[in-house]
């Protein structure tokens, strides 16, 4: 069997294992960050300081650390994780660490007057985050987040740490046999570009989809 | 219209903010069907002692009562009490991400738990009171002009069924040609017998539709009483002053 015979179904089994984690991961990932970055600004003090601790942690280490400490740290600890449940563990608390400050932001740039009127209505706190704070915070925050998710795909390339066999793992094991590195890497890129410009589409629809007519100015 | 039963009470609201008192015990009382303007300077305290009664802003001193029941107290469920009271906002404060028609469903659909089909049909026939048409409903309100916006957002506070609206200088961020339109719908609301307190400098309404005039002035109420007597004949020289350059402003009728 030649190269690319051999190469390309490894590869594009790496590719569905890359894909399995992030279709777990970044939805996983965008739901941490809208409550982290909620907590942060609606919570009491005492989940304030908890969700600005996980914040600071979790964007505080190295993903590559989060990594091994989730699959060896915790194995110390009688807790084993497979590849997988590692590498999607670690890209949900990393990246919903990160998109957790678009979030923050954006829902503090609402305008207070959206505030006041849900609770003059007799909103809780609560029906004012859920119904008017992030419906309008999400679209401000999405395209920050758009960044995040496509990082997170690139990223997703670090699960080869803890042997997880994603699309640059099989590639590196399959070099150390041809050794055709320009062919297997041309390939992995042309892969994670195809994956990023598919989700840069995607989110940018997503954005014109969420649009508020007449509000904001034009993004076509 | 206006009967005998005080359906608001507010007694002797304290409201200061680091070294400035910006209300310095305020009393009054609004009755069932009433309207009440309260007039003053800016600076005066008029739209802290409005946030005050909804407890939008908590005053120091004082308490509130609306149908008897206290809103100060903090065994009240103030969040209970607020659907009870509408609030009608300078900068009209529609929800952006909602139409027209959402702006003024969401507080029974969610609030109030109405169904969704009766939400939608006393949203429609509040919006119809105020004079948004059919084909203004599903605009969003980026869409809308000032008055449009503001007459939305008087039909948000009005389909909560409320037993009082506060409107805080509903028509101040208004082009002067949009302004009609607001008041108008203001004075129908007034003449229906919808209960309100309005802080506004429209000496015009004042005179055609209140039933006192509440004067504030450095925190306080200096002066009240029957609109053309506050305006026309004031006690005080302040008064007098005030209502004069407004009136010249304004033009009143």
């Amino acid at each position: 069997m030649g190269f690319w015979e051999e190469f390309i179904p490894l590869v594009l089994h790496g590719a569905v294992n890359t894909l399995w984690v992030l279709v777990i991961s970044i939805p996983a990932s965008v739901a941490l960050a809208i409550a982290l970055g909620s907590a942060r600004v609606y919570g009491n003090a005492p989940i304030k300081a908890i969700a600005t601790a996980f914040v600071v942690t979790f964007r505080g280490f190295p993903l590559v650390v989060t990594l091994f400490l989730l699959f060896f740290g915790l194995a110390d600890l009688g807790i084993y994780l497979t590849p997988y449940q590692t590498a999607t563990l670690a890209f949900v608390l990393c990246g919903g660490s990160y998109m957790s400050e678009y979030v923050r932001g954006a829902i503090r740039s609402i305008d207070i007057g959206q505030s006041l009127a849900a609770r003059a209505l007799g909103m809780t706190k609560f029906q004012e985050l859920i119904y008017i704070i992030l419906p309008q915070a999400i679209r401000r925050a999405l395209p920050g987040l758009s960044n995040e998710i496509i990082y997170q795909i690139k990223y997703s390339s670090l699960a080869f740490v803890v042997g997880y066999e994603e699309i640059f793992a099989v590639s590196k094991t399959f070099i150390s046999r041809y050794f055709m590195p320009l062919q297997v890497f041309m390939v992995d890129a042309a892969l994670y570009l195809a994956m990023t410009t598919a989700a840069a589409y995607g989110l940018r629809a997503l954005e014109y989809k969420l649009r508020i007519p007449g509000l904001e100015m034009s993004i076509r | 219209m206006v009967g005998d039963e005080i359906v608001l009470r507010v007694e002797n609201i304290h409201k200061r903010y680091k070294d400035q008192e910006v209300l310095k015990g305020v009393t009054f009382e609004v009755r069932r069907g009433e309207t009440k303007v309260i007039a003053g300077p800016s600076g005066a305290g008029k739209s802290t002692l409005l946030r005050c009664i909804n407890l939008l802003t908590k005053p120091d001193k004082g308490r509130v009562w609306l149908e008897g029941v206290e809103l100060t107290d903090p065994e009240t469920n103030i969040n209970k009490m607020r659907q009870k009271i509408g609030f009608v906002f300078q900068e009209f404060n529609l929800f952006h991400h909602l139409t027209a028609l959402e702006n003024v469903m969401i507080g029974l659909t969610k609030v109030k738990k109405l169904p969704k089909d009766v939400a939608r049909k006393k949203a429609e026939e509040a919006l119809l009171t105020v004079h948004i048409t059919e084909d203004l409903w599903h605009k969003y309100p980026a869409q809308l002009s000032g008055g449009q916006k503001q007459r939305v957002a008087i039909a948000r506070a009005l389909a909560m069924d409320p037993v009082i609206i506060l409107y805080d200088e509903p028509t101040s961020a208004l082009d002067p040609q949009l302004v009609g339109e607001v008041l108008r719908v203001m004075e129908e609301l007034a003449r229906k017998g919808v209960t309100g307190l309005v802080v506004t400098h429209e000496i015009g309404f004042a005179l055609e539709v209140a039933d006192e005039i509440l004067f504030m002035y450095g925190g306080r109420i200096l002066e009240r009483g029957p609109p053309r007597e506050v305006v026309f004949s004031p006690k005080h020289e302040v008064t007098r002053k005030f209502f004069e350059n407004i009136t010249k402003l304004y033009g009143g009728k």
